[in-house]
């Protein structure tokens, strides 16, 4: 896929890296000619880098350093005389037995989807990925869920789980089964579980493009050394995919700590309502909003996400360490430098 | 063998099928039933006396076309300007050296990892201290500059672009503001198409940023969608809901599947390069 700079040999760098260091007897003109452009060089990387720089200090450095501030305080939004309270609220944070449940209910959410997500989705790569009449339209159709923007979704699974008119306890009553109260413990949870499993369109996509990075010859080889579908899967496929799954990992992780489906889910029909939401799906995130708007506990809140943020760090970084060597680069992730040959060679 | 094979592949694909289109079924099946009919026992498959005044009475309960204007406005707002200033810095990112490019890169790759109601949050606080709340100089304001996921969208096309295009201009004495404008934009139409599709959608779509950042009258219809459809006792509305959030949904399926091809590359590519 990345296939790196190409440079035709002896072609000038206009990188001007070589420019920079003008040799001792260069002439004095061609010198500071040189000089000049490769300065002119840089200073246009920074009208380039420039407004994102600005805005990175201006509306990321800055609110997190403020929340950073805040989450030291008591700050509430109320009274103006919010205080320097130290670490107390992370002091809390981490005695707070709801925060903590939350913060638990909220890795067991993750440890569930992510690896479903990851199977569903590679499950039905594997499927759109053989040679099968049309395709494309069930590649399309079963991506569609994905571009679902979350309120949409939540409002359609609502609709499904309603006690009384939903299709889910229609199909139950078809069966002659009593109706549940899908939306109430403990099947809430279930709910926003089927809820998350319905993008996984998304990881499919994903692993299909990587999927199509295997080179069709590595099979070839394999069926004439003898090897089963189930060798061929495990020994090339899994290994050649490896990276995207990694990925897939990682990003999911990422945004499952940070959901926040719930609240849309279990919105009351009043604004910025979160209080009915069941202890099932009472996620990490969903106690920050509780604690923010109903509480308006502004310091408390920023405490929580500062810590959610360390955790997201800690975890990525285990992560990286936990799959060294089991996730296998055939390409030079590193898109700067001149990628190697794509080979099956060791390191 | 073969033939068994392929029609469990079918069979599968079918199954899948029906799983991830049932919700959009029964959504449009509820938006298209009387209000008595949601009460029905046992629950009606279909709707017996279908009719399209869900529609219309969605469009009139709460002010639609207000809130669809307003995510319209921000939505489009921040798309043109965050494609723009991202394929701007993309380019800086992909051509161009100077000390600190490699810092500044990971830090905004970082930035990727932020939680972003963590500096929402204060940045609300900031907002109302400055009474920029219930207006949509914020949405402006993110967009001018750029966004890091798009950023490194751009800068990876511009990566692998050949180096011989710019050089000539350079050898015709083109600057790199021209360079950029007049070469390399016009060439990655189909990284903007995915930019521009990715940022409306994720601002249609977004509902913690209006729901902190605006009233109820300037607020978005996402906020409004989840809440908005309720009678005088307070209870909600279904079929109004599910015509409410038909209409919400449509337009970006349809905008989806008119533009997939790119759009769907773009998203496969962008992470794993």
């Amino acid at each position: 896929m990345s296939t790196g700079q190409i440079t035709a040999p002896g072609a000038p760098s206009p990188s001007g890296e070589a420019a920079a260091r003008p040799g001792p007897r260069t002439g004095a003109h061609s010198a500071r000619g040189r000089r000049s452009l490769s300065s002119r060089r840089a200073l246009s990387f920074y009208v380039f880098a420039g407004p994102w720089v600005l805005g990175f200090l201006a509306l990321t450095a800055f609110p997190l350093g403020y929340a950073l501030w805040l989450s030291l305080t008591n700050a509430d939004g109320l009274s103006n005389n919010s205080r320097f309270v130290g670490l107390d609220n992370y002091r809390e944070v981490f005695t707070d037995p709801e925060t903590m449940s939350s913060l638990a209910r909220t890795g067991i959410f993750t440890a569930i989807t992510v690896p479903l997500t990851l199977a569903a989705g590679l499950l039905l790569a594997i499927l759109v990925n053989q040679p099968i009449r049309a395709r494309g339209v069930f590649r399309t159709l079963l991506y569609l869920p994905a571009v679902v923007p979350p309120v949409g979704a939540a409002l359609t699974f609502k609709l499904i789980f309603d006690r009384d008119s939903g299709a889910a306890n229609g199909a139950l009553d078809a069966l002659n089964l009593d109706g549940i109260s899908w939306l109430m413990d403990p099947y809430a949870r279930w709910v926003l579980v089927t809820l998350t499993l319905w993008g996984a369109g998304n990881a499919m996509i994903v692993s299909l493009a990587g999927l199509q990075d295997v080179p069709k010859e590595l099979y070839e080889a394999a069926r004439i050394d003898g090897a089963n579908t189930w060798q061929s899967f495990s020994r090339i496929t899994l290994p050649l995919l490896s990276p995207v799954l990694f990925f897939q990992v990682i990003t999911g992780i990422i945004a499952a700590v940070q959901s926040f489906l719930p609240l849309l889910i279990s919105l009351d029909p009043t604004p910025r309502g979160v209080t009915a939401v069941p202890e099932g799906n009472y996620l990490f995130m969903i106690h920050v909003f509780a604690q923010y708007f109903a509480n308006g506990r502004y310091g408390y809140a920023s405490a929580m996400l500062w810590v959610l943020f360390l955790i997201i760090v800690a975890i990525t970084f285990l992560v990286f360490k936990l799959s060294k060597g089991a996730v296998f680069y055939a390409v030079d992730p590193e898109p700067d430098k001149p990628s190697r040959p794509r080979t099956l060679g060791g390191k | 063998m073969v033939f068994r094979r392929r029609s469990a592949v079918y069979m599968l694909l079918v199954g899948a099928l029906v799983l991830f289109l049932g919700p959009f079924a029964w959504l449009l099946d509820t938006a298209l039933k009387a209000p008595d009919e949601l009460r029905a026992l046992p629950v009606h498959w279909w709707p017996h006396h279908p009719n399209l005044s869900n529609f219309r009475d969605a469009l009139t309960h709460i002010d639609y076309f207000g809130y669809a204007r307003n995510s319209l406005t921000i939505a489009t707002v921040y798309a043109v300007l965050v494609t723009l200033a991202s394929a701007w810095a993309g380019y800086g990112f992909a051509r161009l050296h100077a000390p600190g490019k490699k810092l500044i890169f990971n830090v905004l790759l970082s930035t990727m990892m932020l939680p972003q109601i963590l500096t929402l949050i204060p940045t609300y606080l900031l907002f109302a201290k400055m009474h920029l709340t219930n207006t949509y100089v914020p949405w402006v304001l993110w967009g001018l500059c750029g966004a890091p996921y798009l950023i490194f969208l751009f800068r990876q096309f511009f990566s692998n672009m050949p180096k011989e295009l710019e050089e000539a201009a350079i050898v015709d004495g083109c600057g790199q503001i021209r360079i950029f404008w007049r070469i390399f934009l016009p060439q990655s139409w189909p990284v903007i198409a995915t930019s521009l599709i990715l940022s409306f959608s994720w601002t249609w779509g977004d509902y913690i940023a209006p729901a902190l950042l605006l009233d109820d009258a300037h607020t978005t219809l996402a906020v409004k969608l989840a809440y908005g459809y309720v009678n005088a006792h307070g209870s909600p509305l279904g079929n109004l809901v599910a015509a409410g959030a038909v209409m919400y949904v449509v337009p970006v399926l349809a905008l989806f599947l008119i533009v997939q091809r790119g759009f769907v590359a773009g998203v496969a590519t962008s992470g794993l390069k």
